[in-house]
C-alpha cells in the first residue's frame, strides 16, 4: 500500500511555501462582497487559517482529501431527493470541502438574532391560533394571515405542550454588498438542514482535521443533546416511558436521508404515517408488541399532510386523528401545525413593530426589503420598480413561480400586475440582493478556486429553559453558478460545512461533547419494531424469495423449450408455469414465457416481482447495507427489462437475475443484524420457499413418472446434489426423501418447515402463541412417511402431507398479518350536501 | 313574528363491500343557535355503537363529533335528529334601497370583525376565477342596491344553471362547473360565493336543510331528501342574510342551519377514514317535517 505508507514518512522539508496560484487567480468584483478577502491576498481574521492552509497544501495533496471527502460521501450514501431530478431518488449530496467560516463576534450576534427572532414567531404564532389580538389590532393585517394557506383553522385553539409551537427553526440568510446579513426565508413547519449539517461536519472535519482541531472549532453535539433533552422535557406525561419519534413522510422524500440520520443520532424511532394511529385522544405507534403511546413527535411532514380526517383527504401520508390529540394537547409536536403560516416572507415588514410591540425589544435581524402586495401602498411601490425586484405567491416558497423583475418582457409584467391586482394578498415583492460569495474548490476546473453565491441556513431549537439555543453551525449552501441570485439545493447547488470560532482561546468544548449522548440518556433506546417495519421485512423476504424461484422456473421452462419440439411443449413444468408465473391467452408459450421474464406488465413475472422486490427494498433502504441496495437497483438498470426478447436474451437475462438475487440472500444472510426484524425476514422467505416447494412437487405427482424428475431437481436447485449422491438418474424414492424429507437440504420441504418453526418458537418467547401449531402436525406427518411404500407420486398419504403444507402456507401467512401486521390502507370518504331544488 | 317548528331526521347509510376495522369520522350534523334559529333537541346516533365520541365546536363555532368506531362492520349508519324552531327574517325596508358598495372595506388598513374579513377571501374550493369575476360584474353596476342585486344574481344561477347530480362529484373543480353551468347546491353556492368573493364582497357557505314541500295534493316522499346548501352574504347592519341560488330565493324560514364555513370543505357534513372497507355505497336521506 504505496499511500499508507506515505503518510508515516515525514513531510518533505518545505522552507517557504511559493504562493499557489489557486489562491491568485480568485476573483474579486467589487460590487459584492467576498466572505474569504478583505481585499486581494488580504483574508479575514476568522479565514486566515484556512488561508494559510491552503497555500501550505499541494494541489495533489487538496485532491487526495477531496477524493477522500467524496468516498466518504458515497459510502455513507448521503442523498438528496429531487423530484425533477433525471437521476431520480438517488442524486448524491454535494458538498464542497472548504469549510465557511463565521467569527466569534460575528457568531455572538447572528446568535442572539436567531434565538430572538425564533421566540418573536412563537409568539406571534400563539397570537394568530389563540386571542387573534394582532389581527383585531391590525398589527398584522387580517387578509394576510387569512389568505395564506398555512393558516390552518382547525388548529385554533390547540393546547401546544407548554405554550410552545415552534421547538425547532430555521433561518435562511444572505450578506448584503455592505457586509449586513438579512434573513431571507423562516422555516418553521419542519425545518430541515441540521442532519445534513452534521454530516458535513463528520466529513469536513477529517478533510482539515488538524486546522479543526487548531481552531477549537464550536462542536455541534450539544446542540442535539439539547434538542432531545427539551423534547423529553416538554413532552406531556403518561402511559409509560417518554416516546419521541421521528415522523418521516417516506423514502421518496426529498430530505429522507435526513430524517433517518436525525432518527439514529436523537435514538428515537423513525416512523411514517402508517405507524400512527390515534385512540382515546392520544397518539400511539403500532409495534409488533402491541400499542405504545406517543408523547413527542419531531416531524418532517408538511402541516396540510398531517390529518386526512381533517386536513388534505388525499393525504396518505398522515395520521387520522392526529388534529384532535393536538388540540387536546396530549401530544407535542415539533412544530405545532399550523406554523407554516409564518412562512413565505408576506410578514417581514411587520416584524419591527411587531418585535417591538410583543417582546419589548428592537428586531435583531432584519430581514430582506420585502413588500406585500395586500397593501396598496406597498404594491405600487413595488411594481415601480418591478425591474429591481423578485414576485412570487406570498404562500410558497421560491418555486417555480417566482419571477425575476428584470427578466421579464413587457407582455409578461402585464400579466403579472394583471394577477396581482385581481388577488393582491396572494402576492410579495422582494429586493434582490447581489448576495456576498465564498470560495469554492473545484480540482477539476481551470482555476480551482473560484467564487459561488452564498446562503447560510442557521437552526434553533427550543432547550429546557424555555429559552432558545442556536446550533454553533450551520448548513452553508453555495450557488451552481457564480452569479446565481437564488441559493438553493433544489436549484442544484452544493452545501458546506459552517465553522463558527470559540469565544476564547480555551477549549470547553470537548468536555461538553464527552459528558452527552451516553446510552443511558437515551429516552427509549430498546430497539421497537414498528407493524409496518415487520411486515416490509416479512414481504422482502418473500418477495426475494419468489424472484429466485420465478427465474429459476422460467429457467427451466425456456431450456425445455429449446429441448423440445414445436408441437409438444409437454414437460410438467409448462404446466406449473402455466399455473403460476405466466399470462393464460393465445400467445404461443414461449412467448408468454419470455414476455413473463422480462415484461413488467406480466403480473406475475419476474419483471413484475423485481419491481416489487426494489419497491420492498426502498422502503427497507434505512436497514439495508449499500452492497445490498446496489444489487437490486443494478439489476433494475439491466437494458432487458421491459424490452420483447429473444430466447437467448432471455436466457442471458435469468442468469443474470438468478445471480443477483442469490447475491441477495447472501448478504441478508451475511450482513444484516439477527434483529427481530430478521425474524420476519427470514419467515417470510422460508414460508415463500415451501409454498412454492409444495407447489412444484404437487405438480410433479400429478403428471405421474412419465417425465422424469430432472426438472424437479434443476428448478430445486437439488440437481447437483443428487448427482454426487446417487450417480443415476433420478428416481423417485431418493428424489422425495431429498426433496422433502432430508432435513440437511435446504431446498426440501422438512428442513424449511423446521426452519420457520425454530423462528416461530423464538418468537413465542416474547409475544406469545405465533401459530406454530399450524405448522406442528404436518411436520409430525412428513416425518412418519414410509419410505418403501409412500415415497410414490400415487401415495395418497404423500399427497395429503403435501395438500396440509400448502394449507398451512396460506393459514400462517393470515395468522401473522393479522397478528403482527393488520396494516390496510386507509381511505377517505365524505358525503355531498346534494339538495334538490322542492 | 312567525316562528316555525320542525323536526329534522337525516339519516346516511355507508355500505361496503369489504368489512371495515375501524373507522374515524368528523361530523358538521349538529344544528347551531342563530339569530334566526332555536335547536330544541338534537341527538346523534352512530350504528355500530362508537368505542369513543367527543364533541368540540370548530374554528367557526360549528358543532363537530370527532368519533371512532373499533368493531368490525360492513355498514355504518349516521342519524342526526333535530328539533328546531325558525324565525322570519325581515331586513327593514330601508335596507332595500342601499347600494352593494357599502359592503366593502373602505380601506386594508381598516379593521373590521375578523369573521367577515375572513369571508372576503378566496378558498380552497372556491378560488377566484375569471368567469366569477365576469358573472358577478353582471349584477353588481355601480351603485345598484345590494339586495336586489344579490337576489337578481341568485336568481340567474338558478336559472342559468341546470341541477345535474351526474354532472359533478365532491372533487369537481369549481372552473369545470361554470364551464358545463351543471350540479348540486354545493356547486351552486360554490359559484355564488366566487362571484361575490371577486367583488370582494363577504359571503360564506352554510350547510343545512331546506323544507322540501310536497306538490299540491301528493304525500311527501320521507327520505327523498338530501342536505342542502346556501350562501350568506354580510351587509353592514344587517349582518348576514342568506341567498339559495339553488331555488333562487332568499333564505328565510324553510332553511335550516347546521353550519357554516369558507365552503364545503370546512362543514362537511360527514368524513371519515375507515381501515377496509374497499368500495362503498352511500345511502344519505333527509326528512324536513312541518310540527
Amino acid at each position: 500500500m504505496p499511500d499508507t505508507m506515505a503518510d508515516k514518512l515525514p513531510p518533505p522539508p518545505v522552507a517557504e511555501p511559493a504562493p499557489q496560484p489557486l489562491l491568485t487567480a480568485y476573483p474579486l468584483p467589487a460590487e459584492r462582497y467576498d466572505e474569504m478577502f478583505a481585499a486581494a491576498e488580504q483574508p479575514r481574521p476568522q479565514w486566515q487559517a484556512l488561508h494559510k492552509e491552503l497555500r501550505s497544501t499541494s494541489t495533489a495533496e487538496l485532491n487526495k482529501r477531496i477524493q477522500s471527502a467524496e468516498r466518504q460521501i458515497r459510502d455513507s450514501g448521503i442523498t438528496y431527493n429531487v423530484y425533477t431530478d433525471p437521476d431520480g431518488l438517488d442524486r448524491q449530496w454535494e458538498l464542497d470541502v472548504l469549510p465557511f467560516m463565521i467569527s466569534a463576534d460575528e457568531w455572538r450576534q447572528l446568535e442572539r438574532g436567531i434565538a430572538q427572532r425564533a421566540r418573536l414567531l412563537n409568539a406571534i404564532v400563539a397570537d394568530l391560533y389563540g386571542p387573534q389580538k394582532l389581527l383585531h389590532e391590525g398589527l398584522i393585517p387580517a387578509p394576510l394571515v387569512f389568505g395564506h394557506v398555512g393558516f390552518l383553522r382547525n388548529a385554533w385553539g390547540m393546547q401546544p405542550p407548554g405554550g410552545h409551537y415552534l421547538h425547532l427553526y430555521a433561518a435562511d440568510l444572505t450578506r448584503s454588498p455592505d457586509g449586513q446579513w438579512w434573513v431571507v426565508a423562516d422555516r418553521t413547519q419542519a425545518p430541515s438542514g441540521a442532519g445534513y449539517a452534521l454530516e458535513n461536519r463528520l466529513i469536513v472535519s477529517r478533510v482539515f482535521s488538524e486546522l479543526f482541531r487548531q481552531q477549537n472549532v464550536r462542536h455541534l453535539a450539544q446542540y442535539f443533546a439539547t434538542l432531545r433533552d427539551s423534547l423529553t422535557q416538554h413532552a406531556p406525561r403518561g402511559d409509560g416511558t417518554t416516546l419521541a419519534v421521528v415522523w418521516t413522510p417516506g423514502p421518496y422524500n426529498e430530505t429522507y436521508f435526513e430524517h433517518a440520520l436525525l432518527a439514529r443520532y436523537l435514538g428515537f424511532p423513525l416512523v411514517e404515517g402508517g405507524d400512527l394511529t390515534v385512540l382515546g385522544g392520544k397518539v400511539w405507534l403500532k409495534t409488533i408488541e402491541g400499542p405504545r403511546r406517543i408523547h413527542a413527535i419531531i416531524r418532517r411532514q408538511d402541516d396540510t399532510f398531517c390529518d386526512p380526517l381533517e386536513l388534505r383527504a388525499d393525504s396518505t401520508l398522515g395520521c387520522a386523528g392526529l388534529m384532535d390529540c393536538v388540540r387536546r394537547g396530549t401530544v407535542l409536536m415539533a412544530n405545532a401545525p399550523g406554523t407554516g403560516v409564518l412562512e413565505g416572507g408576506a410578514l417581514y415588514g411587520y416584524l419591527p413593530r411587531l418585535c417591538e410591540s410583543l417582546l419589548g425589544e428592537a428586531l435583531l435581524l432584519p430581514s430582506i426589503a420585502t413588500w406585500w402586495c395586500g397593501e396598496p401602498a406597498a404594491m405600487e411601490a413595488a411594481l415601480a420598480r418591478a425591474d429591481q425586484l423578485a414576485f412570487k405567491v406570498a404562500n410558497r416558497g421560491w418555486g417555480r413561480d417566482a419571477q425575476l423583475g428584470d427578466q421579464l418582457t413587457p407582455e409578461q409584467l402585464l400579466v403579472l400586475k394583471r394577477s396581482i391586482s385581481a388577488q393582491p394578498e396572494l402576492y410579495l415583492a422582494q429586493e434582490l440582493v447581489q448576495v456576498s460569495q465564498t470560495p469554492i474548490l473545484d480540482m477539476h476546473a481551470e482555476q480551482p478556486l473560484a467564487s459561488r453565491g452564498v446562503a447560510l441556513r442557521l437552526h434553533a431549537c427550543l432547550n429546557s429553559n424555555h429559552q432558545f439555543t442556536v446550533m454553533p453551525g450551520g448548513l452553508t449552501r453555495v450557488s451552481s453558478e457564480a452569479d446565481a441570485r437564488i441559493v438553493a439545493m433544489q436549484r442544484g447547488g452544493s452545501s458546506k460545512d459552517t465553522w463558527v470560532l470559540p469565544e476564547g482561546p480555551e477549549d470547553t468544548q470537548f468536555s461538553l461533547l464527552r459528558s452527552t449522548l451516553t446510552s443511558a440518556d437515551l429516552v427509549d433506546s430498546k430497539a421497537m419494531l414498528t407493524s409496518r417495519g415487520a411486515e416490509n421485512q416479512y414481504w422482502f423476504g418473500r418477495t426475494s424469495e419468489r424472484c429466485e424461484h420465478v427465474a429459476r422456473l422460467l429457467r427451466v421452462a425456456l431450456n425445455a423449450v429449446l429441448q423440445e419440439s414445436e408441437d409438444g411443449f409437454s414437460s410438467p413444468v409448462f404446466t406449473l408455469a402455466g399455473s403460476y408465473v405466466v399470462a393464460e391467452d393465445e400467445r404461443p408459450l414461449d412467448r408468454r414465457l419470455l414476455d413473463a421474464c422480462t415484461l413488467e406488465s406480466e403480473g406475475f413475472g419476474l419483471a413484475a416481482n423485481l419491481r416489487r422486490l426494489s419497491q420492498l427494498a426502498f422502503q427497507l433502504r434505512n436497514r439495508l447495507s449499500l452492497d445490498h441496495w446496489r444489487t437490486i437497483t443494478q439489476l433494475m438498470r439491466n437494458p432487458a427489462l421491459n424490452e420483447t426478447v429473444t430466447l437467448s436474451e432471455g436466457l442471458a437475462w435469468l442468469d443474470t437475475a438468478i445471480v443477483a438475487t442469490t447475491t441477495l440472500s447472501g448478504y441478508a444472510l451475511d450482513s444484516m443484524t439477527r434483529s427481530i426484524g430478521f425474524r420476519f425476514l427470514s419467515i417470510g422467505r422460508r414460508l415463500e420457499r415451501l409454498s412454492f416447494l409444495t407447489r412444484a412437487i404437487q405438480h410433479a405427482c400429478l403428471e405421474g413418472r412419465h417425465y422424469g424428475l430432472t426438472w424437479l431437481l434443476e428448478l430445486c436447485d437439488s440437481l447437483i446434489t443428487y448427482r454426487s449422491r446417487y450417480m443415476a438418474q433420478p428416481e423417485w424414492l431418493p428424489v422425495v426423501d431429498l426433496l422433502i424429507r432430508d432435513e440437511s437440504n435446504p431446498r426440501s420441504l422438512l428442513f424449511q418447515a423446521v426452519g420457520i418453526s425454530d423462528y416461530l418458537r423464538k418468537l413465542e418467547e416474547r409475544h406469545g402463541p405465533c401459530g406454530r401449531e399450524l405448522l406442528e402436525p404436518v411436520i409430525a406427518l412428513v416425518r412418519d412417511l414410509d419410505a418403501d411404500r409412500e415415497y410414490q407420486p400415487e401415495s395418497p398419504r404423500l399427497l395429503e402431507a403435501l395438500q396440509q403444507f400448502s394449507v398451512a402456507c396460506l393459514a400462517l401467512n393470515a395468522h401473522l398479518t393479522s397478528r403482527f401486521f393488520a396494516h390496510p390502507r386507509a381511505t377517505v370518504q365524505s358525503d355531498r350536501n346534494l339538495s334538490d331544488a322542492p | 313574528m312567525s316562528r316555525i317548528q320542525y323536526q329534522v331526521v337525516h339519516r346516511t347509510t355507508y355500505n361496503y363491500a369489504y368489512q371495515v376495522l375501524n373507522g374515524q369520522h368528523f361530523t358538521h350534523l349538529t344544528p347551531r343557535h342563530t339569530a334566526q334559529q332555536e335547536v330544541l333537541w338534537h341527538a346523534l346516533e352512530f350504528t355500530p355503537r362508537p368505542a369513543e365520541s367527543t364533541k368540540c365546536r370548530d374554528y367557526y363555532g360549528n358543532h363537530c363529533h370527532s368519533v371512532l368506531i373499533q368493531a368490525p362492520h360492513d355498514s355504518l349508519q349516521v342519524t342526526a335528529t333535530t328539533l328546531v324552531r325558525v324565525a322570519e327574517f325581515a331586513p327593514a325596508r330601508e335596507f332595500g334601497q342601499r347600494s352593494w358598495e357599502r359592503a366593502l372595506l373602505p380601506s386594508i388598513y381598516q379593521t373590521e370583525a375578523l369573521e367577515v374579513a375572513d369571508m372576503r377571501l378566496p378558498s380552497p374550493l372556491t378560488p377566484l376565477l375569471p368567469a366569477g369575476q365576469a358573472y358577478a360584474a353582471r349584477f353588481l353596476q355601480t351603485g345598484r342596491p345590494w339586495l336586489e342585486a344579490l337576489l337578481d344574481l341568485t336568481q340567474h344561477i338558478r336559472q342559468e344553471f341546470e341541477y345535474d347530480p351526474e354532472a359533478t362529484d365532491v372533487d369537481t373543480p369549481l372552473a369545470e362547473v361554470f364551464a358545463s353551468k351543471r350540479g348540486v347546491c354545493q356547486d351552486f353556492a360554490h359559484v355564488m360565493l366566487s362571484c361575490l368573493r371577486s367583488a370582494k364582497l363577504p359571503a360564506r357557505y352554510v350547510s343545512g336543510y331546506i323544507l322540501n314541500e310536497p306538490p299540491p295534493g301528493k304525500e311527501k316522499l320521507i327520505g327523498s331528501d338530501a342536505s342542502h346548501a346556501w350562501v350568506e352574504s354580510w351587509y353592514p347592519g344587517l349582518g348576514w342574510v342568506g341567498f339559495d341560488p339553488t331555488n333562487g330565493k332568499l333564505a328565510n324560514t324553510e332553511f335550516i342551519t347546521i353550519g357554516w364555513g369558507r365552503d364545503y370543505g370546512d362543514v362537511t357534513p360527514l368524513r371519515g377514514v375507515v381501515l377496509g372497507g374497499g368500495e362503498h355505497e352511500l345511502d344519505v336521506r333527509v326528512a324536513v317535517t312541518r310540527l
